[in-house]
């Protein structure tokens, strides 16, 4: 049977890669996502099912799922032109990706069903870092996480659940490894960017209580917390906690290994280890 | 519903690198086929993002025309409009 070895929660800025080709492997972004690749190549994995947000690339308003999964061999990106990143084709699994929205529709989640489709930064900015030979297939999974009205976070703990639920009746010995990409406090473009740049921190405070409750565990605690009011008042893209919340149902009740916060980004790096 | 025109045209200037072109090119002409308002095709072509947040326009999408320096807009002075809609 597939099992779920570890979790890994990750920003997804498209500013990075030509931030760490200029600033080199010492800088503290480059840091960061080195000691999550450590704990991802440690966890062996077989396949990933990553927790995103569209940023209306892949989807637009024309025609926008709350969730949809890619059921898909291949799929590439990014399609929104971050600097320093080439295109990539990154490999999945079409088989476990129809199961997975098998089950999931079974029990009450309506995944979308994407088969052809391209992805952006949100994807490819963390496996750029982490996976850049893309050996390792990646099933995407979308949560609506920008766009009002975003799904409560209750649901996506619940959507996470049933994903490990789906894993865990796989028949073939996958070891899956599932990601959240995303930021917890961030407004880009919006009129509460920072002086001089595409972005700003709304509200650090709340960014570093979703880090203690990470911490804590206190996933209870979280989901009460996490209001659409509450997300969308840290920033335009503070829906993104979503996807961290997704993976959270996946995870269970373990403690993470650890939690990095990069405060002036408003985000964190995290890991949870699952036997 | 011609927010959604603005909000369509904004990720244009990202995706079709030829309308890209026009909008550096000519973007009064390049906007004409768009089932805009006068009001949003003036505040546009002002490159007045303030104005165009508080018709409902995407704040994220918006960020292409600065990126990609269409309709007058720079990043600091992006910067500065979109601030002044807080």
């Amino acid at each position: 049977m597939a099992q779920i070895v570890g979790a890994l929660g990750v920003p997804h800025t498209p500013l990075y890669p030509a931030l760490v080709e200029r600033e080199g492997p010492q800088c503290e972004t480059a840091r960061y996502f080195a000691a999550v690749t450590s704990e991802l190549e440690a966890m062996r994995p077989d396949l990933i099912v990553m927790f995103d947000t569209d940023h209306l690339n892949t989807f637009f308003l024309d025609n926008l799922p709350v969730f949809a999964i890619g059921v898909t061999d291949a799929f590439k990106g990014p399609n929104d032109e971050p600097r320093a990143v080439p295109i990539y084709t990154i490999k999945s699994r079409a088989d476990v990706a129809a199961h997975l929205r098998r089950t999931a529709v079974e029990a009450g989640f309506d995944l979308a069903l994407a088969q052809e489709f391209t992805v952006d930064h949100s994807v490819v900015v963390p496996l750029h870092f982490m996976t850049p030979a893309m050996r390792i297939p990646v099933i995407p999974i979308f949560v609506s996480g920008h766009v009002p009205p975003l799904p409560s976070a209750r649901r996506c703990y619940e959507l996470g659940r049933t994903v490990k639920r789906a894993i865990e009746s796989w028949p073939e010995p996958l070891r899956v490894v599932v990601m959240g990409s995303g930021s917890f406090s961030l407004e880009v473009f919006g009129p509460r960017i920072a002086p001089g740049r595409s972005d700003g921190v709304p509200d650090p405070d709340w960014a570093r209580r979703i880090c203690a409750l990470l911490e804590q565990g206190a996933v209870t605690t979280l989901l009460e917390e996490a209001t659409q009011e509450q997300m969308l008042g840290a920033g335009n893209v503070g829906g993104e906690l979503l996807d961290w919340i997704a993976m959270l149902g996946a995870v269970g009740e373990a403690r993470p290994k650890f939690v990095t916060p990069q405060m002036e980004q408003g985000h964190a790096y995290a890991a949870w280890t699952l036997s | 519903m011609s927010v959604y025109a603005v909000n369509y045209l904004c990720r244009e200037v990202l995706r079709d690198h030829a309308f890209r072109a026009a909008m550096k090119a000519d973007p009064a002409q390049a906007v004409a086929k768009y089932d805009l308002t006068d009001e949003e095709r003036q505040a546009l072509l002002a490159g007045d993002v303030a104005k165009l947040y508080r018709l409902g326009v995407n704040a994220f999408l918006m960020g292409y025309l600065p990126r990609f320096e269409v309709c007058g807009l720079t990043m600091p002075v992006y910067n500065e409009r979109i601030r002044s809609a807080r």
